[in-house]
Order: structure tokens, then C-alpha cells, then sequence
């Protein structure tokens, strides 16, 4: 029985990462989300560093991609569950039998995967374009962070999205969002730089785990138990998410019957 | 002298509603977080990212020139959607339809995002005085009120140019933000143009705010309006060009629009 159910939810959740990957394969807000805008973040980390940049190349593909995984996901992932709200098709999801969460899970599942281009085309053009060696010190382990750092992105996504359903004051602070987690996750920098008491908010944001563990392991320096950690907290993160998920999308789907508003445009 | 009086009420009714109606009718908060928030966190990236670049402690190269670029949220986000958003709200044929000046309804639109954009600059240099140090007090201020009303007043005029897109194409947001990106690395905001490959570095000649960015270090570092003059009457002229292209796109495409038929399509 339970395996029958997992089996059907598997199957929705694969529809709806098929049926989102589709979509966003011609949209050009995503294009320029996952693409355009890490190239250009890229080659403005490696002219702002000029002669020193051999030393960072690594550092700066590695967070300048993290852009696009954060960009793709606040504004992709964060307005998933109201897209469908805009198109009218937020009702019938509903009314099927899968939770919601599963839908939602497999379309952050699309937007983070292709948001993993975006590191893509930075290793290429610090490669191919400006001709730079590009190594990464711990291969695999770099592929273990990658592989984390997807899991917490889709965990984290299912918080946003119905928190900005259920608070539209708070979607509208959605562009404002998107600077702030660059600087306090050392995408292309070091907290370090940052004042001591900004810290603590690093700490609670998955992006930072996700961001040291992958510079860790592609710039080197770091000792693989130190990395480890990181990985744990993205576990860790992970789990959270889940859970604090599952508590919100009961209570917005409560709340949208009560209102009435489920199809509100 | 009747048309005169008709053209001046088109021209501040089109600009005054096309304003408040982006901001969807003053929302307070989503004007404080496009406008004053957003603009803060960039500031604040490319300054943390200048120190890391630099190993300098001294983030006043990239306070003023992003402060500067703040302008570019007026005069391209904003005068590009006052544009387009007659077509998303349906009401472009309405627009045409009528025997309104081009010149007057299209000017219009920027009319009001360059005060906002000013304002937006302002704000930049007064986050940038209070969180990070910068210093006003060798500037001159009516020298840096110039030049910052004459580079917005360029930017504007790029930001009609790339409206006139939004009449034919969806992708507005794509080629804004594309845009302001190459404004972010092109202008001299975060890299000193010296260091550009030559190549770009001729591309930066034709791009609004590239003078504008190097006047306003200029007066803020204790210079005067006459040396930084010459360079704020080219930033004027590419704005007037700007302008008058824009305005030439938009009769050419109310043209195709109408022969074409697709005035309605979004």
C-alpha cells in the first residue's frame, strides 16, 4: 500500500519537474536568471580582481554560479505556487489527491537542477573565454556538495513558496531578497569581511552551508571534516525544511478554503 | 498657443499617472523595497566585493558609482515599464488611437523617474555616509545636483529607447536586466575604466553614466562643475540622442503595430 502511494507520488513529482523543465527552457527571465546574469557577475568579479585573479578563479566560478542556484530559486521557486494561482490551475492541484508539496517539490526539483548551469557557463567562460586553468582540489567531494546543495536548495524552496503565497507583503520584498543572501552566504567573498554580528543570520541560511562546502572543496584549503560539517548542516537544514514545509503548506491550504481565495488572481 | 496648453496638460497628466500606476497606485512598500532597500544590498555587495578584490578598506570608489547607478532603476526599469504597461494594461490602442504629440506622450513617461531617480541617488549616498564611510564634505553641492540631474536625464533617454522594445517584445525583463548588468560592468560603477579591455572600454563611450559616474568622484573627491562641464554636455548630448531615437522607434513601431495588427498582443 505505502509502496503503491510513494510510487504515485513519485510519478506526480516527476510530471511536474518534466512539465516545469519544459517551461522554463524558452522563458527568458529564467535564461537570464541562470545565465546571463552569473556571466556577468563573473566577469565582474574577475576584472574587479585583476592581476590577483589566479588565485581566485575557482572561487569566483564557484560563487558567481551560486548566484544564479539563489536568483533561479528566490524567484522561480518562490512564486511556483502562485504561478499556478495566476494561470487557474491552482484549484485542480489541489483537488487531486497528491499534496501539493509533492508538485512543489518536483518543480524546485527542474528550477534547481537548470539553475546548476549557471556554474556551468562561469567555468566556461573564465575556461574557454578568458582561457584560465580551472582545477577543483576535492573532486568528490565537490560532487557530494553539489549533490547536497541541490537537496537543501528544493528543501528550502518549499518554505519560500507558500510563505509568499500565504504573505504577499512579504513577495514584494522578493527583489530585495536577492542581494542580501550573496553578501551573508560568501557566495563571491568571505563573511569574514562582514561585521560580526551579521554571523548569526549567515549560519541559519542553507545558501552559506551550501557555499562553504563548495568553495571548500574546489578552492582547497579546507580539511574534508570541516567540509563534512557542512554537509551535515545542509542534512540538517534539509530535514528542517521538510518539516517546517509541511506545517506551512497545511496552513495555507487551510487558509486559502477559509478565504476563499484559492483561485484569486 | 492652444495646442501649446494641450500638449503641456498630455504631457504632466501622461507622466503623472503612468508614474503612480507603476508603483501600482503608491504602495508604500513596494516603492520602499525597489527603491530603497534593493539599492542599500547592492551598494553594499560591490562594496564588500571591491574590498575582497582590492585588499582596499576604502569602499568609496564603489559607494559613489553605485550610488550613481541607482539611477538606471528610474530611468530603465521604471521608463521602460511606464511604456510597456500601456500595452500589458490593454490600453495601447487607446494611446494611438488618439492625435496626442508622440514627442510629448513619449517624454512624459520619463518625466517624473528623473526627479525619482535623483532621489534614488541621494539615498544612495546617504546609505553610503551613513554605513560605509563616504565623504561629502569637499563636494560641491549644486556641481553634484547637475550632474546628477544631467546623468539621470541621459539614462532616461536610454531607458525610452529600450521602452520602445516593450511594444514588441515580451521580454522586457530580459533585456532590462541585461542592460543594467552592462551598465554594472561597463560604466566604471565597480571597475576603473582604465582597466577594461580596449574594446569595452570603447563601448563604455556609448553608454549613459560612464561620464556621469567619473563627474560625480570628481566633485565628491573636491572638484568643480567647470572641469567636470565638458564631460557632463557629451553625457547630456547621448541622452538627447537617446531620446530622439527612442522617439523615432516609437512611431516606427506604432507603424508595424498598426499595420500588422498587433497592437493588443501580449
Amino acid at each position: 500500500m505505502h509502496s503503491w502511494w510513494a510510487m504515485k507520488n513519485l510519478r506526480a513529482m516527476k510530471s511536474s519537474a518534466v512539465m516545469t523543465f519544459r517551461q522554463n527552457v524558452f522563458d527568458m527571465f529564467i535564461i537570464f536568471g541562470v545565465l546571463i546574469q552569473p556571466l556577468l557577475i563573473a566577469t565582474l568579479a574577475l576584472w574587479m580582481i585583476g592581476d590577483r585573479v589566479s588565485e581566485a578563479i575557482i572561487f569566483i566560478v564557484v560563487g558567481s554560479g551560486m548566484t544564479g542556484l539563489w536568483t533561479n530559486l528566490l524567484f522561480e521557486s518562490g512564486n511556483s505556487i502562485t504561478q499556478e494561482r495566476w494561470t487557474g490551475t491552482l484549484e485542480m492541484i489541489t483537488a487531486t489527491p497528491t499534496p501539493i508539496s509533492v508538485i512543489v517539490f518536483g518543480k524546485n526539483l527542474a528550477n534547481v537542477s537548470q539553475s546548476l548551469g549557471s556554474m556551468f557557463v562561469c567555468y566556461s567562460l573564465v575556461s574557454w573565454v578568458f582561457g584560465y586553468q580551472v582545477s577543483i582540489q576535492q573532486p568528490l567531494l565537490f560532487i557530494l556538495s553539489l549533490g547536497m546543495t541541490v537537496i537543501a536548495f528544493i528543501c528550502f524552496g518549499l518554505i519560500i513558496s507558500p510563505i509568499f503565497l500565504l504573505n504577499p507583503s512579504v513577495q514584494r520584498w522578493q527583489n530585495a531578497l536577492e542581494y542580501p543572501v550573496y553578501i551573508l552566504c560568501g557566495f563571491l567573498f568571505p563573511i569574514a569581511l562582514l561585521p560580526d554580528w551579521t554571523t548569526p543570520f549567515s549560519y541559519l541560511l542553507p545558501p552559506y552551508w551550501a557555499a562553504r562546502a563548495l568553495h571548500g572543496a574546489s578552492s582547497g584549503g579546507t580539511s574534508p571534516s570541516d567540509i563534512g560539517f557542512s554537509l551535515l548542516m545542509l542534512v540538517v537544514f534539509s530535514i528542517l525544511s521538510l518539516l517546517i514545509s509541511q506545517i506551512l503548506f497545511r496552513i495555507m491550504l487551510r487558509k486559502v478554503r477559509e478565504d476563499a481565495t484559492l483561485g484569486l488572481q | 498657443m492652444n495646442k501649446l496648453r494641450l500638449n503641456l496638460r498630455l504631457f504632466f497628466q501622461g507622466a503623472y499617472l503612468s508614474y503612480i500606476a507603476l508603483f501600482r497606485w503608491l504602495q508604500p512598500v513596494n516603492y520602499i523595497a525597489t527603491k530603497v532597500v534593493n539599492p542599500l544590498n547592492q551598494i553594499l555587495f560591490f562594496s564588500f566585493l571591491g574590498r575582497f578584490a582590492t585588499d582596499s578598506r576604502d569602499p568609496t570608489f564603489f559607494v559613489i558609482g553605485n550610488s550613481v547607478l541607482m539611477t538606471a532603476l528610474s530611468g530603465i526599469f521604471g521608463v521602460t515599464m511606464s511604456i510597456g504597461g500601456d500595452r500589458w494594461e490593454g490600453t495601447l490602442p487607446y494611446l494611438f488611437g488618439t492625435p496626442a504629440n508622440r514627442m510629448a506622450m513619449i517624454v512624459g513617461r520619463a518625466f517624473f523617474h528623473i526627479f525619482d531617480g535623483m532621489l534614488g541617488v541621494f539615498l544612495g549616498f546617504g546609505w553610503g555616509v551613513l554605513l560605509l564611510g563616504l565623504d561629502l564634505s569637499q563636494a560641491d553641492p549644486l556641481a553634484l545636483i547637475v550632474t546628477i540631474l544631467i546623468t539621470t536625464i541621459s539614462t532616461s533617454g536610454l531607458g525610452l529607447l529600450l521602452g520602445c522594445f516593450s511594444l514588441i517584445t515580451r521580454n522586457t525583463f530580459f533585456i532590462n536586466n541585461t542592460v543594467y548588468f552592462l551598465l554594472l560592468l561597463f560604466s566604471g560603477a565597480n571597475i576603473p575604466l582604465g582597466s577594461l579591455p580596449p574594446l569595452m572600454r570603447s563601448i563604455s563611450d556609448f553608454l549613459p553614466l560612464t561620464r556621469g559616474i567619473a563627474a560625480a568622484r570628481s566633485i565628491i573627491a573636491g572638484g568643480n562643475l567647470v572641469q567636470v562641464l565638458p564631460a557632463l554636455a557629451n553625457e547630456l548630448l547621448l541622452g538627447v540622442i537617446y531620446t530622439l531615437l527612442g522617439y523615432v522607434m516609437f512611431r516606427w513601431f506604432e507603424t508595424q503595430a498598426k499595420r500588422r495588427g498587433t497592437l493588443e498582443a501580449i
